[in-house]
C-alpha cells in the first residue's frame, strides 16, 4: 500500500491476479496478489492468499487509513492459464480466480475501470500510485496500460 | 504420523525422499545420456521444502524467462512434476539433437520446441518409472504441456494447485553436469500432500 507517490509492483502473475485498489482522491493505493479463489483454510494464516479474504482485508485496512468505499476503483491483471494440459481441472485455477475476484469486488461495491486478464501469458504489474495507472509487462508482447 | 503440510516431514522422510530424488534423477541422466550420446552425470539431488518467495529466489528469479515442460501424475498418485529448461540446457539439447543452437527463447519454432518437450517428457517418464518401481505403485502421466515464459509464473503452477492444501511447495530432484559443466535443468516433483502420505506409507516411513 503507498499514498501520493510510488510504485508497487508484484511479478509473474501467472493464473495468480494482482489488483490494483484506488482512492483516487486521496491518491491511496494498494496491490493485492491473490493466488486463489476461496479462502477454506480453517486457521486463515494467509488471508491475503485468496481473492475473498485478500480483498476484503485489503479495503479494511485501505479504509483504515482515510480512503472511502464509494471512491474506491479497481483494475485488475492475470488470470492466465500457463499450460494447456488435456483433462483435469488443472489450468482452470486462472479462470475461477478472474470469476471470484470479480463476484468479490462487486459484492463489496468496487468498480473495475479496466482488466487485462486471461489469455497464456505471465504478467508484470506496475502500480502508480501517484495516478493510479497500471503498467502491464509480458514475455513477447508489448507494455500494455491500464 | 500422516502429515498435514510439507514442513511437517521429518528428518528420515525427507532422507527418503532425497534417496527417490537420486534414483529417478539418475534414471533421467541415463536417458539424458542416451539421447545426447554424451556422459551426464548428476549433482547431490535436493529435497526442497520452500515458500514461494524462497521457491522463485531459488531458481534464480520471476521475471527470468525459461521453458518448462509440465506433466500432471494420477492414479495412486497425484501431482505435478515439471522439467524447467533454462537457456544454456536448451541449447545442449537442440545442438545434439537438431545440431543448432538459439541465442534466445524467442527464436525457438516449432521444431525445436518439440525437441525440448521430448527431452523433458523422456527425463520426466524415466524419473516417475523409477520411483513407481520403487515403490512399487501405478502412476499414469498426462500428455506433457510446454510454455516459454516468466519462471516465476511457471513456477506458481504446482503452488496454486496445491497451495490450498498448504503454503509450501516441495520439490525433489538435481541438477544434471554435462561436459564438466552443470546445466540448469531441473526436475520438480510435486505431489499432494495426500499422495505423499500414501508414498512414504509404501515406502515405510511413514509410522502410522
Amino acid at each position: 500500500m503507498a499514498r501520493g507517490s510510488g510504485m508497487l509492483v508484484t511479478y509473474a502473475l501467472g493464473s495468480c491476479i494482482g489488483i490494483c485498489l484506488y482512492d483516487a482522491q486521496i491518491k491511496l493505493g494498494a496491490l493485492v496478489h491473490i493466488m486463489l479463489p476461496l479462502n477454506m483454510e480453517a486457521g486463515r494464516k494467509s488471508p491475503l492468499k485468496y481473492a475473498d479474504t485478500g480483498i476484503r482485508e485489503t479495503l479494511k485496512q485501505m479504509e483504515g487509513k482515510g480512503a472511502r468505499r464509494s471512491r474506491i476503483t479497481a483494475k485488475i491483471a492475470g488470470g492466465a492459464k500457463m499450460f494447456e494440459v488435456s483433462g483435469g481441472s488443472l489450468g482452470n485455477i486462472g479462470q475461477r480466480n478472474i470469476e471470484s475476484v470479480r463476484m468479490v469486488l462487486k459484492r463489496e461495491g468496487i468498480q473495475i475501470l479496466k482488466e487485462d486478464v486471461g489469455g497464456s501469458v505471465a504478467r508484470t504489474l506496475l502500480f502508480d500510485v501517484s495516478n493510479g495507472l497500471g503498467c502491464i509487462r509480458s514475455y513477447g508482447k508489448p507494455e500494455t496500460i491500464i | 504420523m500422516e502429515i498435514r503440510n510439507y514442513d511437517e516431514l521429518d528428518s528420515l522422510q525427507i532422507d527418503t525422499l532425497r534417496e527417490i530424488g537420486s534414483i529417478g534423477t539418475g534414471n533421467s541422466a541415463t536417458s539424458l545420456s542416451a539421447l545426447l550420446n554424451k556422459e551426464v552425470r548428476i549433482t547431490m539431488p535436493e529435497v526442497r521444502i520452500m515458500g514461494y518467495n524462497e521457491a522463485i529466489e531459488w531458481i534464480g528469479g520471476a521475471e527470468e524467462i525459461t521453458a518448462g515442460v509440465l506433466v500432471r501424475m494420477s492414479g495412486e498418485i497425484n501431482g505435478i512434476m515439471l522439467s524447467v529448461q533454462q537457456l544454456d540446457f536448451a541449447n545442449l539439447v537442440l545442438e545434439s539433437v537438431l545440431n543448432k543452437t538459439v541465442e534466445d527463447y524467442s527464436q525457438l519454432r516449432n521444431i525445436e520446441n518439440s525437441a525440448l518437450v521430448e527431452v523433458g517428457n523422456i527425463m520426466i517418464s524415466t524419473f516417475i518409472n523409477a520411483l513407481s518401481g520403487l515403490a512399487g505403485i501405478s502412476i499414469e502421466l498426462s500428455v506433457p504441456a510446454f510454455t516459454v515464459d516468466m519462471q516465476g509464473a511457471i513456477l506458481a503452477v504446482p503452488m496454486a494447485e496445491y497451495g490450498g492444501q498448504s503454503d509450501y511447495i516441495m520439490t525433489i530432484g538435481g541438477n544434471f553436469v554435462c561436459d564438466d559443466k552443470v546445466v540448469s535443468c531441473r526436475l520438480l516433483l510435486s505431489p499432494d500432500v495426500r499422495s505423499l502420505n500414501f508414498l512414504l506409507r509404501k515406502l515405510g516411513v511413514n509410522g502410522g
